[in-house]
């Protein structure tokens, strides 16, 4: 269907090519996953394909083909015909592609070529039918009355109103939760199922494709540099990225003191300054004088396979691995690693509750406000070079439960101990000793350094303020700070804005172990980073841990990460921890009905294993029944596939000790739920227990 | 200092409350005869066409014992009727009195009101309603503006319906011109509303009044002089600018303006249809320094501020050539029988100024503050004197302030240099006793020249006109060689017709110009 | 909004950045004759006494309400002032309390935003709710009513200028703060114990300067005005100093007699203002446009 496609960007004058020479056919009915780090020309690939670049692109050449007619040649009437009924994208952020001031139903009829009460019937049968449980009221909500979860489905029934032939749909997921993106990924996977579609499924998530797709291309650098049904790619990856993709991926059951991440070091040219040869050849560990200096071409490598690869065949035939050298540090330190040293976080019993803003009046009359409880009650503790995973979905309260502990943030209950020193609650409260003990590193590497400050300005300070480090030895422990994030010593004069999102996560990284801290928390920090920069800093992270023998407290919603990083792992649920214990024993049933729906969510990257998963009803931020308080009892009782009776909803949980170390806090007896769960990952044949309504 | 002067009009400080206080020894009999007759010339009733549109200054209140500025009293001399009223030259002249006559000893004057006047709602006019209107206006306790002015009175008593008799404790010369004051329009007895019910015996009836824009009025057709008033309506459109006045006039709007600064009077001068008119008064400016502290104490300081002042340029620069010389007293060449002709100001002399300054003891220059109001050419004059005074190192920065701002709670009684505005009135000796007698309300330049204050008292009480001329005289000569007032110049009053009008006399007092004389031409 | 500031803070702090930022503002028509305009004025405003032939009250009564001619460039007034002068000097006067006032208001407005908004609570809302009391009025009244209580000089104008604008400023300021004080970096600086000074200067004052470059210009034009509308309402400077608004309300009457005594300081003020103005425009949308 795209032949030769070449798309550039109109920059002040000069065109900056980004997409070279892609050849893409996808079949009625087919899935065609699209991958490939950020940067590398997907989304613009997406768009063009259905002719709908912003105003500086600018389709250089080839064709793209819809069922025999070329788009580039229809005028712009005609394509408008096409976007309406044969072509339609679901974009990434839903939330922003509604139209926040028309009822979603009206939108969706808009897309539609019926009239009167055919039209209506029409709507609800398509918000029916993407799984919105009551799409009456769905279609008379407005979007900001919809969850993100729902925005998306809504998204999806828009897309399937005209019947379309080709189906875009551009990381979907990207911004929900694991539960709902999985119910998204299963309704999709339904979709494709009953209908003929031609779907290309662009996403950066090499597991998402794996479940969804049949075939994937992999594109770097605006090329096409691997194209393979997902059975191959997977397990056979020919090109040195897919593999290096492949191997940046955490796994369950595959943490670091077993197998560490080898991902794709280094970051993708720029557009205006790509190498002579290979355009992978400054990352690839087969570059040879000859990649480097001559560019290879789309190869046929066997049956619909194609590999953009001057060395293919010795991978194929195993001569030589494609795989990027790992460092033998890590296992050296494992040793050390189980040697816990002593406690340095003890929290007890810490709750957060947030008053809901109160008018002016309010707060002159002193009236209390109502309050919305963000922890309720945690207990955790952290020992020297352990490190403690906290996993939970949006609006959990691990957030907030990191920010209490920094400071950030004040508890309105319970006591926290560092280093068995009472921790002042205020941080305007805690000395300078404290605070040099105590970092965190945040999500958001945009937001995390001052972009009118260099790397040096924002490292120096700590520097100078909690690591006391003197005038004249303050460019020393500068470089050193910069060299243990893998940073050259030239970085220090760089504004953020001359970063990537990795590099200025490293520079975080180096801020917050500036002071050398004891315990440091690391909250979702990497979470918004292509899978290669997240392995790398992964084990980064893991190496610092054996050098500086800090604690962390590892924050993430994403299973797999937490499980590569951690000792132990805790799971929370609307402030509330569900299950604590050491990592393998997480990981291994009996679960808490929570944890299994987590652990069911995560995107496997095998592809032959397509489970059965188990599935949440509703969605984390919108409980039904309850507003602003938790309901008595268990607070996952609105949520559980194995809710028990009257029991879950009016007495709290027993915490349940298993003998593998960890804890539980359900009603249901540990040897109940052994019996009811299967272990997710080691073996092949799956049969699961569909639980969704 | 009571309200009236917050709301004064530019040239009118209120009225008199201490000459009457002069006591008149003597009183020759007087008895004035009115040609009435003459009035009533030609008084076939001409029909009263047309609508007059008058611009005037949007008055802030209509009661006329509170009324003050012009445009206030614009609109009651329309509405109501004065006893006794003052013309053009001054002079006096019989209007709801027909005729008067005064006894012997000079203290009882009885006045015959015109017959068949009757009031807006039907009433006639009686004797009584004369007797309540000044019971009210000298009325103590009511705290009125005029309760000082008509002090003097002893008794009011009528004697039938059309007859009054004022009795007073002492003699008084001047008695018909204080009863032809501002307030003193005759009110029916017993108003109780007099700002807002309008019910006079005047020309015309008031229709509807919009406080702020516009007061629409119609003729009274049973009004008691034959011939007025001239038009059918007469519209009163309120302009707080006269700039916006002025431009009306030239485009047709109004018919009529009373009064504006001279820049415009000499446009409305080249503008066709439009008769521009002037009319020559005892107003003036007076430049004062506060004598009673320094630098103002000292006579030489007083004297070098007069020597440098060049009154010539300041009659071109300030008044543009329009203005009649001060010789700094406020006897003006309006008063011809008294005004002292011969008398010269010296030559501006800026060495002699710098020496008697030096010999001060302010060798090295003089700063002072000139406080000004904003209206009429006051900012201007006290430009020019900055740039006078400059060059005898007297250094003054102006300050500027809203007339109402600067005449309110006595500021400008205390400040140490000022320009006052001052009104023109029908006879010196109100100036005199005011403002230049020791013990006057408003000495306001705190100077106490004894020699001067026996001339005024003199001139204040003697019938002698002769001997009050030459009391007058002393005085022009006293105040040009020594004291600290400085008068530059008399200006005229300025107002403009559209040329479609007739019979439009401009009065001294603008307000007091009459409206119901006016005719389609 | 964030990429397009990442990118525009990238210079930040070079030295190239402030030229940078002039030479794209030159690129602009509208805004090169506006910035040229206002750069004219002001060296008019620095040279005044040396380009002025005449005193600012220098009277010369036997040559007044002359016409413009090339002796007197723009006419005698009506006490014989030389115009020209007036408006030459005058230049001065606008810039010091236009600019002096607007100055001060910025540096007033952004540490009372910066302070108040970055505290939060109750300190916030009381301060934004009073300031939003102050602007229901509009500025001339606001400042009318100041004048009128204080009375008129040329200090208390500067003050009203200053009273005036702190309100409007703080709110901008508050609109960039807001978003940034939640941001990680600032989170980042409380943890390491930074003085409340330091974060709001050196963290988060970097990223209110571009709004707040646009805002001064801004203010200033409107406080020219100000200034001037004072001036003519008689409730500003004080005669017979050569400020605008005055020379205007003092020739209004002379209209036809020596109507150049109105006209060119009118255009003068006119000519300021809306040149600030393109250079505020310019300058917004340089700083914007820098993504």
């Amino acid at each position: 269907m795209i032949e030769n496609l070449s798309v550039a960007y109109d920059q002040g004058g000069h065109l900056q090519t980004v997409l070279r020479d892609i050849d893409l056919t996808i079949e009625p009915g087919q899935a065609y996953g699209l991958v490939g780090e950020s940067g590398s020309g997907k989304s613009t690939l997406a768009l063009a394909a259905m002719r709908s670049l912003s105003g500086s692109g600018r389709i250089g050449g080839g064709s793209i083909e819809l069922a025999g007619v070329n788009l580039l040649d229809l005028d712009p009437e005609e394509m408008r015909l096409l976007w309406r009924s044969r072509i339609k994208l679901v974009p990434q952020d839903a939330g922003s592609s509604l139209n926040p001031r028309l009822k979603v139903g009206r939108q969706i009829a808009e897309g539609l070529d019926l009239v009167g009460r055919q039209r209506q019937a029409s709507v609800h049968e398509l918000l029916g039918r993407v799984g919105l449980a009551d799409p009456l009221r769905v279609a008379n909500s407005y979007p900001h009355q919809l969850s993100g979860g729902m925005q998306q489905r809504v998204m999806i029934a828009m897309a399937l109103g005209g019947t379309p032939e080709l189906l875009i749909l551009d990381e979907p997921t990207t911004n929900l939760d694991v539960t709902t993106e999985a119910t998204i990924l299963d309704l999709v996977k339904d979709l494709l199922r009953e209908r003929n579609t031609a779907v290309l499924y662009v996403s950066h998530s090499l597991g998402v494709v794996a479940q969804l797709c049949d075939r994937v291309a992999v594109l770097y650098a605006g090329e096409l540099v691997e194209d393979a049904t997902v059975e191959g790619l997977y397990n056979t990856p020919l090109h040195p990225y897919t593999r290096g993709l492949l191997d940046s991926v955490p796994q369950i059951g595959k943490d670091r003191r077993r197998e560490e991440l080898r991902p794709v070091t280094g970051s993708i040219p720029e557009p205006g300054a790509l190498p002579a040869g290979c355009v992978f050849a400054p990352r690839c560990p087969l570059a040879n004088d000859f990649t480097r200096e001559n560019r290879p071409q789309l190869e046929s490598a066997g049956l619909s396979r194609r590999v953009r690869c001057h060395r293919w065949q010795e991978v194929a035939e195993g001569a030589v691995s494609p795989r990027q050298p790992g460092r033998d540090a890590v296992h050296a330190g494992t040793a050390v690693m189980d040697r816990a040293g002593e406690l340095v976080l003890e929290v007890s019993e810490l709750e957060k509750r947030f008053p809901l803003r109160r008018g002016l009046g309010e707060l002159i009359a002193g009236r209390p406000a109502a309050a919305v409880s963000a922890v309720a009650g945690v207990d955790l503790s952290i020992r020297r070079r352990r490190t403690l995973g906290l996993v939970g979905e949006s609006g959990s309260g691990k957030s907030t439960l990191a920010r209490c502990i920094i400071g950030l943030i004040t508890p309105t209950g319970g006591s926290m101990k560092l280093l068995d020193i009472p921790l002042q609650p205020r941080l305007s409260q805690r000395g300078e000793k404290v605070l040099r003990r105590l970092q965190m590193v945040f999500q958001n590497a945009d937001e995390a350094l001052n972009p009118y400050l260099t790397v040096g300005a924002s490292l120096r300070r700590p520097l100078e303020r909690l690591a006391g480090a003197s005038s004249a030895d303050l460019g020393e422990r500068l470089a050193a700070l910069l060299e243990a994030v893998r940073l050259s010593t030239d970085y220090a004069d760089r504004y953020p804005s001359e970063l990537s999102g990795g590099e200025k996560q490293r520079v975080a990284i180096a801020r917050a172990f500036a002071s050398e801290p004891d315990l440091l928390l690391f909250d979702e920090s990497v979470s918004g980073l292509d899978v290669s920069v997240q392995a790398s800093i992964l084990n980064l992270l893991s190496g610092l841990q054996l050098e500086r023998e800090s604690a962390y407290l590892f924050i993430s919603h994403d299973l797999a990460v937490v499980g590569y990083l951690a000792d132990e792992i805790a799971v929370i649920y609307r402030g509330q921890l569900m299950e604590t214990g050491p990592t393998d024993a997480v990981f291994e049933p009996p679960y808490h009905p929570y944890t299994e729906a987590l652990l069911s969510a995560i995107p496997l990257l095998d592809p032959t294993v397509r489970k059965e998963r188990i599935r949440l009803r509703g969605e984390n931020g919108a409980p039904a029944g309850s507003s602003t308080d938790a309901p008595g009892g268990c607070p996952f009782h609105t949520r559980c596939p194995r809710f028990l009776g009257a029991i879950c909803v009016n007495e709290d949980p027993p915490w349940q000790e298993h003998e593998s170390g960890k804890r539980i806090y359900c009603h249901i007896p540990l040897a109940e739920l052994e019996l009811m769960q299967e272990r997710p990952v080691a073996s092949s044949s799956r049969s699961g227990t569909e639980l969704d309504d | 200092m009571p309200t009236p002067y917050a709301r004064a009009s530019q040239e009118a400080p209120p009225v008199t409350p201490s000459f009457l206080a002069r006591v008149l020894r003597s009183a020759g009999p007087v008895t004035v005869i009115l040609a009435v007759a003459s009035l009533f010339m030609g008084t076939a009733a001409v029909a009263q066409v047309g609508t007059l549109r008058v611009a005037i200054e949007p008055p802030v209140q209509l009661d006329p014992a509170f009324a003050s500025s012009d445009s206030e009293i614009a609109v009651l001399n329309s509405v109501y009727d004065y006893l006794i009223d003052i013309d053009a030259q001054n002079d006096i002249q019989p209007r709801l009195a027909s005729d008067w006559t005064v006894s012997d000893d000079g203290l009882r004057y009885t006045f015959r009101l015109a017959e068949g006047v009757t009031f807006h709602d039907g009433s006639a006019l009686r004797a009584q309603d004369v007797v309540w209107t000044f019971d009210r206006l000298r009325d103590p306790s009511l705290e009125l503006p005029t309760s000082d002015l008509y002090a003097n009175i002893a008794d009011i008593t009528t004697s039938g319906e059309l007859e009054v008799t004022f009795t007073l404790h002492q003699t008084n010369p001047f008695f018909l011109y204080d009863l032809s004051d501002n307030h003193a329009l005759i009110v029916k007895a017993g108003t109780a509303d007099a700002g807002t019910n309008f019910n006079g015996t005047g020309p015309f009836r008031v229709d509807d009044y919009r406080v702020g824009t516009r007061m629409s009025l119609s003729a009274n057709e049973s009004y008691f002089i034959d011939g007025k008033p001239g038009v059918e309506n007469l519209e009163l459109i309120f302009f707080s600018d006269q700039v916006a006045a002025v431009d009306a006039i030239r485009g047709g709007q109004v018919d009529l303006v009373l009064r504006m600064p001279t820049p415009l009077f000499l446009t409305l001068q080249a503008e066709p249809g439009i008769e521009a008119v002037s009319v020559p008064t005892n107003a003036f400016d007076l430049v004062r320094l506060r004598a009673d502290r320094p630098p103002g104490d000292d006579p030489r300081v007083q004297q070098a501020l007069k020597l440098l002042t060049d009154r010539d340029a300041i009659i071109e620069a300030v008044t543009l050539g329009l203005g009649a010389p001060g010789k700094h007293s406020p006897i003006g060449p309006l008063y011809s029988q008294y005004f002292a002709e011969e008398l010269e100001v010296p030559e501006p002399d800026v060495e002699q100024a710098r020496q008697l300054l030096a010999e001060a003891g302010y060798e090295d220059g003089l700063e002072l503050e000139l406080h000004t109001p904003d209206t009429g050419d006051r900012p201007t004059l006290a430009v020019v004197l900055k740039d006078q005074w400059a060059r005898g190192g007297v250094d003054i920065e102006v300050i500027v302030q809203p007339e109402s701002v600067y005449y309110s709670d006595g500021g400008w009684l205390d400040v140490g240099l000022g320009i006052t505005g001052w009104g023109s009135r029908p006879i010196p000796q109100y100036f005199l006793d005011v403002m230049v007698a020791c013990d006057a309300v408003w000495n306001e330049a705190h100077w106490c020249d004894e020699e001067v204050d026996r001339l005024i008292e003199v001139a204040g009480t003697t019938l002698d006109d002769e001997a009050r001329a030459e009391a007058y005289l002393e005085i022009q000569r006293i105040l040009l060689e020594r004291g600290p007032l400085i008068i530059p110049y008399f200006f005229p009053q300025f107002g403009a017709i559209r040329e479609t009008f007739e019979n439009f006399e401009l009065k001294a007092f603008p307000g007091r110009s009459d409206l119901a004389a006016i005719q389609v031409r | 909004m964030a990429t397009s500031l990442a990118s525009s803070q990238a210079a930040q702090g070079k030295p190239s950045r402030r030229l940078r930022v002039l030479k794209s503002l030159f690129e602009r028509r509208s805004a090169a004759f506006g910035t040229t305009v206002v750069l004219f004025f002001l060296l008019v405003a620095l040279l005044g006494p040396l380009l002025a032939p005449y005193g600012a009250n220098e009277q010369i009564l036997s040559e007044a309400r002359q016409p413009p001619s090339l002796q007197r460039p723009f006419g005698t007034d009506h006490i014989g002032r030389d115009v020209f002068s007036r408006v030459v000097l005058g230049a001065r006067d606008i810039f010091v309390l236009a600019g002096v006032g607007t100055l001060l208001a910025v540096v007033a407005g952004t540490i009372i935003g910066l302070l108040a908004s970055y505290l939060g609570g109750l300190t916030e809302e009381l301060t934004f709710r009073f300031f939003d009391s102050v602007l229901a009025m509009p500025a001339l009244l606001f400042a009318l009513l100041l004048m009128g209580t204080f009375g008129p000089s040329r200090g208390n104008v500067l003050i009203v200028i200053t009273v005036a604008y702190i309100p409007i400023v703080a709110r901008v300021v508050r609109s960039v703060v807001l978003p940034v004080k939640t941001k990680d970096y600032v989170a980042a600086a409380r943890m390491q114990g930074e003085p409340i000074t330091r974060i709001i200067f050196r963290e988060i004052l970097p990223s209110v300067l571009p709004a707040l470059a646009v805002e001064s210009a801004l203010r200033f034009s409107y406080a020219i005005f100000l200034v001037a509308s004072l001036g003519f309402l008689g409730a500003g400077v004080q005669p017979p100093n050569p400020d605008w608004g005055l020379m205007i309300s003092e020739a209004r009457t002379f209209v036809s007699l020596t109507p150049w005594s109105l006209y060119f300081p009118a255009a003068a003020i006119s000519l300021l203002v809306i040149s600030v103005n393109l250079m505020a425009d310019g300058l917004k949308s340089v700083l914007q446009g820098q993504a």
